[in-house]
């Protein structure tokens, strides 16, 4: 990309092969002809002479008076431009005086371009590296290890050991359902000589339910999915867990990407849909609502339709859009026209919802009326001796409606005509009326929540200037962006639908590459792109770009296929290096650019629960419906604005994490402190903050206490008077291998003395729980606060 | 600033300093007692690769005193006789035009003046209402901003306008910035710590303190002013202290056997985070301790003052010790507090209404202003106080309501005051026209106050960025001027 050109050289500058170059690569990001920062553009000579805000940019012949020299040229190392970047070098701005000086020729109505942004170009399927040589520390298993080790010997690092097998399982465990194995699992397959048991286990796990809940998550935090509107308001969204369950379901039944896509983002718009395709359309009806009493109501509208075309923007297309509501984007190649054309899309859509019906709902309904109906009939027959004389059919017929009917207390006092009020005790029996009618359970009336097309009053759109939804600019339709392959030009009136389709043609560089590199994140911590949501200028570069436009080729020709795609990665050696810090004497790659090794990170915050409900056996299993709301103090509750958080009872207080009920002015604190998001806004990869308020949550959180005393409950019970045995039980459950000698010394040493407090402690306060049980639970808790317990190496 | 590539490697990098401090200390790791470890510096919240100081610092600490609901700024800090004049009187319609309202109905809607009687005190003769007989005993140390306004006129927008610089949820707050650019400077203690005196709760619930896209270590942590202060902080129940410790110890012994084993630096933070997560567990609870406070003090505050009120009993003793609270937060290195109030949301009876909320919050503020600096702690405290908006000079008469007893919101135009820190006390900035509608003189929007507070802790408010979805994010967004007059 350098100059040839030597700018001391006699020879004249010429334009195509000296100038034009250092353009295109330094200046036309930000000033071509439709992108102009400043106004300015350097796409033609005209341009460049015209000049932007600050006036001619050039006077050709005198690059004295030539402002260009000024903007480029450095002083102490530092120059106005090219922005952000390092100065041009000596040579290209001796190049550009020399060019101006010689009379600045542009060879006529040559037009330059800005470069194509690297993951905008087309997608193809690149050539496995050639120039390796397979070693016997790190066996090929799949094309992925070739461009893994291509690099490895390219940069002279020498990879990691291949995990071991207890690692192995527990990494597996960890990333495909966020459960632990079980203790005899681990031995199984540690045990197992088959040579396709990682295989077998790979496959089992993704056809284990808990894999649709463990990546389900993932694309929940894509699409900001809370239970209540979010700003003061904040009202609770009953029903918008019909839209988790979908995405369980759908990753669970490996619901091919584009379809998944599809049907989210246009599901209404299928011809027929299904009942699950319009409640798949609930992935935009999870953006933020404000219904704050007297505000503007069509200014959150658009509000809610700017996070719409953001989040798609994030989603699928890995372009910050949002950059381009006020304005031109400053970095990627998307006008303020371009953003208001795919505005326009989700501009005529319509809050409605869909009636679900869930077996387990109404057996829940059956269930709960068989408790309910005995006491109302023993009710009834006391009522029976209130009544009028002479009730007539009439009469009867309106008391059963009146009740029928009933909503409040006060309901009841249409009853007074038909009933000896006066007699004794009525007040009691009109009481516990109330009380048994304010209890009676409600009959199923699940509404998802979903997205229609408006037909009649469709909304025109219009660019806001500025950003600002009132002020109306030019008239826009229905459009993509036209850096991208455009759309089949079947008609005029372009919708959601074709919209979902584009993302998914075939000459569509983005989707994939986008997609595919979030499957690479969830399972080594980091994407090969390291900014899921921007793939544009001011996004990280990929790591490894040929590795993946492999991946994503091979995403598409393997039907979008998501369970695919993991498996190929999983039974990669690359995936299954150990993720040892000092697993190899490499240390000019701290940061595992190279993936040398596997990378080591805390698990996600509802893991952080699962794993030690699961470890403990508390863990409760079902899949999908309503949310949980653990138990909370008042203090935390308060805070928001009429917060109601009646804790949830029996065995669903331990359902897994993802199914807390997550209000947005009162997101749950557990979730919180270890970096959930926070539903405001599409979130394509959490935060991993490492806390003190992490350790006082572990130590002391209600839920994670009990956790360790079940557990220590079980190992006194299972191995009474074996701590060694108990401790090897405790180990294997929360980290899949046996403990160390040292390790087994520590805790040993830890459990006499804690037993000796214990038992102080239960002379001095008359306790009735044994010492050995106190100290046994105190161990159990000193496991479970280990880092290993809640890394996934 | 910190390319967002480089986020989740900063704990990272943080961790590799620390790595090679372990590497150095001979004993290492798993033989290394709780009790030397809590003898070692601690970081909370805070991560040396992210500080930064720009310009000169003046501020070190800030406690924010936030007034939830919009207090009425023509009853208690900016007098407009004329407003009384026209009491009573429509306004001009070439105000009223193009305004819209969160509740009042233009056409109907009336100017109503104030009840209140305003004088000149102190040096400076800065006017207060009568509402206000203890600040206008601190008024020298003050500086009174008249003018300022934004567009934000409902009550979460508002707030979060004020704590974060957007009217979006999701960004970070005041608070988390500062801690972001600065650390903490406590061993024990959370950097950005909130109290609240709430009645119904506020709107944005625990996005007042929120630290947005930054990392979750830079969020406000929410404290209780009785009892065990944080959530989680105390022993689960039957849990004595010596077999915390106890424990404690096996865990740092047992993670530093496995740091050793694998090495990887994210182990030593967690080690770190026990130790800290400990010593807060010690220094929290004395922190709400009073008992070594003088009885002086305490009157001076109205800790022990008797509150008969029906609704919100108890807010005067609660405020009060919460304004103390901060007191001894700051002495104690903790960044940032926010102190909510809520509600001065006065849609009707504003004049009881007033009354009320002064008479909570008037004497503990003026005694918390005279303890800062009586212990040489104003200086290089901050004091800030104001809510999301004010109120209109015209009477509220929303549809339902039988009489006209109060105001609607008003962003146009509206008070606040700061005070030590590196402000330039007793005086007054801004002017507002002779009905209090627009501001007439040195506006100061809510960017060009954040500008200014982030100057007054050293930091240049374009500089302080935060790169997300792909764009760099700062508080001020992309306004904001620093109130030169406002320094010291």
């Amino acid at each position: 990309m350098a100059s040839t050109q030597n700018a001391l050289s006699a020879e004249p500058v010429n334009f195509i092969r000296d100038v034009a170059p250092i353009f295109e690569r330094h200046c036309l990001i930000c000033h071509n002809q439709r992108v102009r920062m400043g106004e300015l553009s350097l796409h033609s000579a005209d341009a460049l002479v015209k000049g932007g805000e600050n006036g001619e940019a050039l006077v050709p012949g005198d690059p004295e008076s030539s402002y260009l020299m000024d903007l480029v040229t450095s002083t102490d190392g530092v120059a106005e431009m090219p922005k952000e970047e390092s100065p041009l070098s000596k040579n290209d701005v001796a190049i550009i005086r020399r060019w101006i000086t010689e009379g600045a020729t542009w060879p006529k109505d040559l037009m330059l371009k800005p470069p194509v942004l690297w993951s905008m170009k087309p997608l193809q399927r690149p050539a496995l590296p050639a120039n390796f040589r397979p070693t016997p520390q790190f066996r090929i298993r799949t094309p992925i290890d070739v461009f893994v080790a291509a690099r490895h010997q390219k940069a002279g690092i020498k990879p990691a050991p291949q995990a071991n097998r207890r690692t192995l399982i527990r990494r597996l465990y960890l990333d495909l359902v966020g459960l632990l194995p079980a203790p005899q699992v681990v031995e199984a397959f540690v045990a197992d000589k088959d040579t396709l048991a990682y295989e077998k286990l790979v496959d089992q796990l993704l056809s284990s339910p808990h894999y649709g809940e463990r990546w389900g998550r993932y694309w929940l935090d894509l699409a900001r999915y809370a239970d209540s509107d979010g700003y003061l308001g904040d009202s609770m969204r009953p029903h918008a867990w019909v839209y988790r369950e979908w995405v369980i379901n759908a990753i669970n039944e490996d619901l091919p990407f584009d379809q998944f896509t599809i049907e989210q983002l246009a599901g209404d718009l299928l011809d027929k849909p299904t009942a699950s395709q319009k409640i798949a359309t609930g992935f935009h009806r999870n953006t933020l609502s404000n219904t704050e009493a007297g505000v503007d109501l069509e200014l959150y509208r658009t509000k809610e339709i700017v996070d719409r075309v953001n989040t798609t923007g994030m989603v699928w297309l890995g372009l910050t859009l949002g950059c381009a509501e006020c304005h031109d984007h400053k970095h990627d190649p998307i006008s303020q026209k371009e953003f208001y054309q795919l505005y326009s899309f989700f501009n005529n859509t319509v809050e409605s919802s869909v009636k679900v019906q869930n077996s387990w709902e109404k057996e829940e309904y059956e269930q709960d009326m068989q408790k309910w109906q005995p006491a109302y009939d023993q009710l009834q027959a006391q009522l029976k001796s209130y009544e009028i004389k002479d009730l007539t059919e009439k009469q009867r017929a309106e008391i059963t409606k009146i009740i029928a009917a009933y909503k409040k207390s006060t309901d009841l006092k249409k009853l007074v005509s038909f009933y000896q009020t006066k007699k004794n005790g009525w007040d009691k029996i009109n009481s516990k009326l109330d009380q048994l009618l304010k209890t009676k359970p409600a009959k199923p009336s699940t509404k998802a929540p979903s997205f229609t097309e408006r037909k009649k009053d469709r909304r025109d759109t219009f660019i806001h200037v500025r950003g600002i939804y009132n002020r109306p600019g030019e008239k826009v339709t229905p459009g993509t962006p036209t850096v991208l392959p455009g759309l089949p030009s079947k008609n005029n009136n372009l919708n959601r639908l074709d919209f979902a389709q584009w993302l998914f043609q075939e000459n569509h560089p983005m989707t994939a590459r986008v997609a595919v590199n979030r499957i690479w994140q969830q399972l080594f911590g980091h994407g090969i792109v390291a900014t899921p949501n921007d793939f544009g200028t001011k996004g990280a570069k990929p790591t490894h770009p040929l590795l993946l436009d492999w991946l994503a080729v091979e995403y598409r020709e393997r039907q979008w296929s998501r369970k695919a795609m993991i498996r190929m990665i999983v039974l990669s050696s690359t995936y299954q290096l150990s993720s040892a810090a000092n697993a190899s004497p490499n240390n000019k790659d701290l940061n595992n650019q190279l993936l040398w090794r596997q990378n080591s990170y805390r698990v996600n915050a509802e893991i952080v629960r699962d794993i030690h409900l699961t470890a403990s056996g508390l863990l409760d299993r079902t899949i999908g419906r309503r949310g949980i709301r653990p138990p909370l103090p008042a203090f935390v509750t308060d805070v928001g604005r009429s917060v109601k958080w009646p804790a949830s009872q029996g065995s669903e207080r331990y359902r897994r994490g993802m199914y807390i009920v997550f209000k947005r002015t009162v997101p749950y604190p557990m979730l919180m402190t270890f970096d959930a998001p926070d539903a405001t806004v599409s979130c394509s990869r959490r935060e991993r903050s490492n806390t003190p308020l992490q350790a006082l949550t572990l130590l002391n959180g209600p839920m994670f206490y009990e956790c360790a005393q079940e557990l220590g409950r079980q190992m006194i019970k299972q191995h009474p008077d074996n701590l060694q045995a108990a401790i090897q039980e405790m180990f294997m459950r929360c980290f899949s291998r046996p403990a160390s000698k040292q390790e087994l010394k520590y805790l040993s040493a830890a459990y006499s003395d804690l037993l000796q407090l214990a038992d102080k402690q239960s002379k001095e306060t008359k306790q009735t729980e044994p010492p050995q049980l106190t100290a046994m639970v105190q161990v159990a808790r000193i496991v479970m606060n280990l880092d290993e317990f809640i890394t996934r190496d | 600033m910190i390319p967002e590539q480089f986020n989740n490697q900063t704990n990272e990098l943080d961790a590799l300093n620390r790595r090679r401090f372990f590497a150095t200390s001979a004993s290492g790791l798993g033989t290394l007692a709780l009790a030397s470890l809590m003898k070692q510096d601690g970081l909370f919240a805070s991560d040396p690769t992210t500080q930064l100081s720009h310009i000169a610092p003046r501020a070190k600490r800030c406690i924010y005193l936030f007034m939830e609901g919009g207090p009425s700024q023509m009853d208690l800090f900016d007098p407009k006789p004329k407003l009384n004049e026209l009491d009573g009187q429509p306004m001009p319609e070439s105000i009223l035009k193009d305004i819209k309202f969160a509740f009042i109905q233009k056409e109907a809607a009336r100017l109503m003046g104030s009840p209140r009687t305003f004088r000149r005190y102190g040096e400076c003769g800065m006017e207060l209402s009568d509402l206000l007989p203890h600040l206008s005993t601190c008024v020298d140390d003050i500086a009174m901003i008249r003018s300022m306004h934004c567009e934000q006129f409902n009550h979460l927008p508002g707030q979060l306008m004020m704590l974060s610089g957007s009217d979006l949820q999701g960004r970070p707050t005041l608070g988390s910035w500062l801690n972001y650019g600065l650390g903490s400077e406590s061993q024990n203690l959370p950097g950005y710590v909130v109290l609240a005196t709430l009645g119904r709760g506020l709107p944005g619930g625990a996005s007042s303190w929120s630290s947005g896209f930054l990392p979750s270590q830079y969020a406000g942590t929410l404290f209780r002013n009785q009892g065990s202060p944080v959530l989680n902080l105390a022993n689960p129940t039957g849990l004595s202290s010596q077999a915390q410790q106890r424990s404690l110890q096996t865990i740092n012994e047992l993670n530093g056997l496995r740091f050793d084993q694998i090495g990887n630096p994210e182990i030593a933070s967690r080690i770190k985070a026990y130790e800290l997560a400990f010593r807060m567990q010690q220094t929290a609870p004395e922190l709400l301790d009073l008992s070594g406070e003088t009885k002086t003090t305490l009157e001076e505050y109205g800790v022990t003052r008797e509150d008969t009120s029906k609704t919100n009993t108890g807010f005067m003793g609660s405020y009060a010790r919460n304004c103390l609270l901060a007191r001894r937060m700051v002495e104690r290195g903790v960044r940032f507090v926010t102190l909510f109030l809520s509600t001065w949301d006065h849609h009707s009876s504003l004049d009881s209404g007033l009354k009320r909320y002064t008479q909570i919050s008037d004497q503990p503020i003026a005694a918390l202003l005279k303890d800062l600096k009586r212990r040489g702690l104003l200086d290089e405290t901050l004091v800030v106080f104001g809510g999301e908006f004010g109120r209109t000079p015209l009477g509220e008469n929303r549809v339902n309501f039988k009489k006209v007893t109060g105001r609607d919101h008003h962003p146009y135009s509206y008070s606040m005051w700061l005070a030590g820190g590196g402000i330039k006390g007793g005086q007054v900035i801004g002017e507002t026209d002779e009905i209090g509608w627009g501001v007439t003189k040195d506006p100061v929007h809510v960017h060009d106050l954040h500008a200014t507070i982030l100057q007054l802790f050293g930091l240049d408010h374009k500089k302080l960025t935060y790169q997300f979805q792909g764009r760099d994010f700062r508080l001020t967004d992309v306004s904001g001027n620093v109130v030169e007059k406002l320094l010291a």
